[in-house]
């Protein structure tokens, strides 16, 4: 049977706004995430394998580019929790008017990028 | 109940969930991401560290899964095509959670 749902139109054509960019990114960093994961089930798994195999991938996390892939991780998991107690708000009915989806969508954006500096300083010891 | 909204409460409740195992794994990767092999295995040898890590992995693949198959459902205009995607999609969120909790359960120091 033809599915005669509709369909979202490309992102292109619309104009770009705080709501907007939230939204495309949330699924963005969705993706990013479940990519995060599989790597996390790998890194696990590398574990079986023994310390002298695991050395590969150490080398990898201690170096500069680990790490700012490491910032990169929590930044997209910190954004999706952000933006997903935004959702969770919006299911509960509040949060609709225009002003307040952009200072939520504004808390999102500049929350996720403190609470990704906080994460990786107390990961380091720093406090 | 249409699936819809089974799949709609479904992606909530599993976001419920979600949001604080999120913390825990990412605070507790920032603290173990360099640290040597044995520091690594002992953490995920500890029983909070199985139950939650395995139950990160089932929540997530699940909640991703859900997610992504309405992303493929929002842009994938052919039906065969969305089908395939969605089938390879569940195949991809069972196993892989199953093969990491196998393996976090045959991990020790």
């Amino acid at each position: 049977m033809e599915n005669n749902n509709p369909l979202s139109p490309h992102i292109q054509i619309y104009s770009w706004n705080i709501s907007s960019l939230i939204s495309i990114s949330h699924r963005i960093t969705g993706v990013i995430n479940i990519l995060v994961l599989t790597f996390v089930c790998l890194w696990i798994s590398l574990l079986l394998l023994g310390e002298t195999n695991y050395d590969y991938i150490k080398f990898f996390l201690q170096s500069i580019f680990g790490k700012f892939t490491i910032l990169g991780i929590i930044w997209s998991f910190s954004f999706q929790i952000l933006s997903e107690v935004r959702h969770l708000f919006w299911d509960l009915g509040y949060g609709f008017e225009l002003k307040t989806s952009k200072i939520t969508g504004l808390i999102v954006i500049f929350g996720s990028i403190i609470f990704t500096v906080l994460i990786y300083l107390f990961g380091r010891n720093i406090f | 109940m249409i699936n819809a909204t089974k799949k709609w409460i479904f992606l909530k409740v599993s976001s419920v969930i979600l949001i604080p195992l999120m913390i825990w794994f990412i605070i507790n990767l920032a603290l173990i991401y360099d640290k040597e092999y044995f520091d690594v295995v002992s953490f995920f040898s500890t029983q909070p560290s199985k139950f939650l890590t395995s139950l990160l992995m089932i929540v997530a693949f699940f909640y991703f899964s859900l997610s992504i198959s309405a992303i493929f459902e929002d842009y994938i205009h052919d039906e065969k095509i969305k089908n395939v995607a969605n089938k390879g999609l569940y195949i991809f969120a069972i196993v892989i959670p199953l093969i990491t909790i196998i393996i976090i359960f045959n991990l020790s120091i």
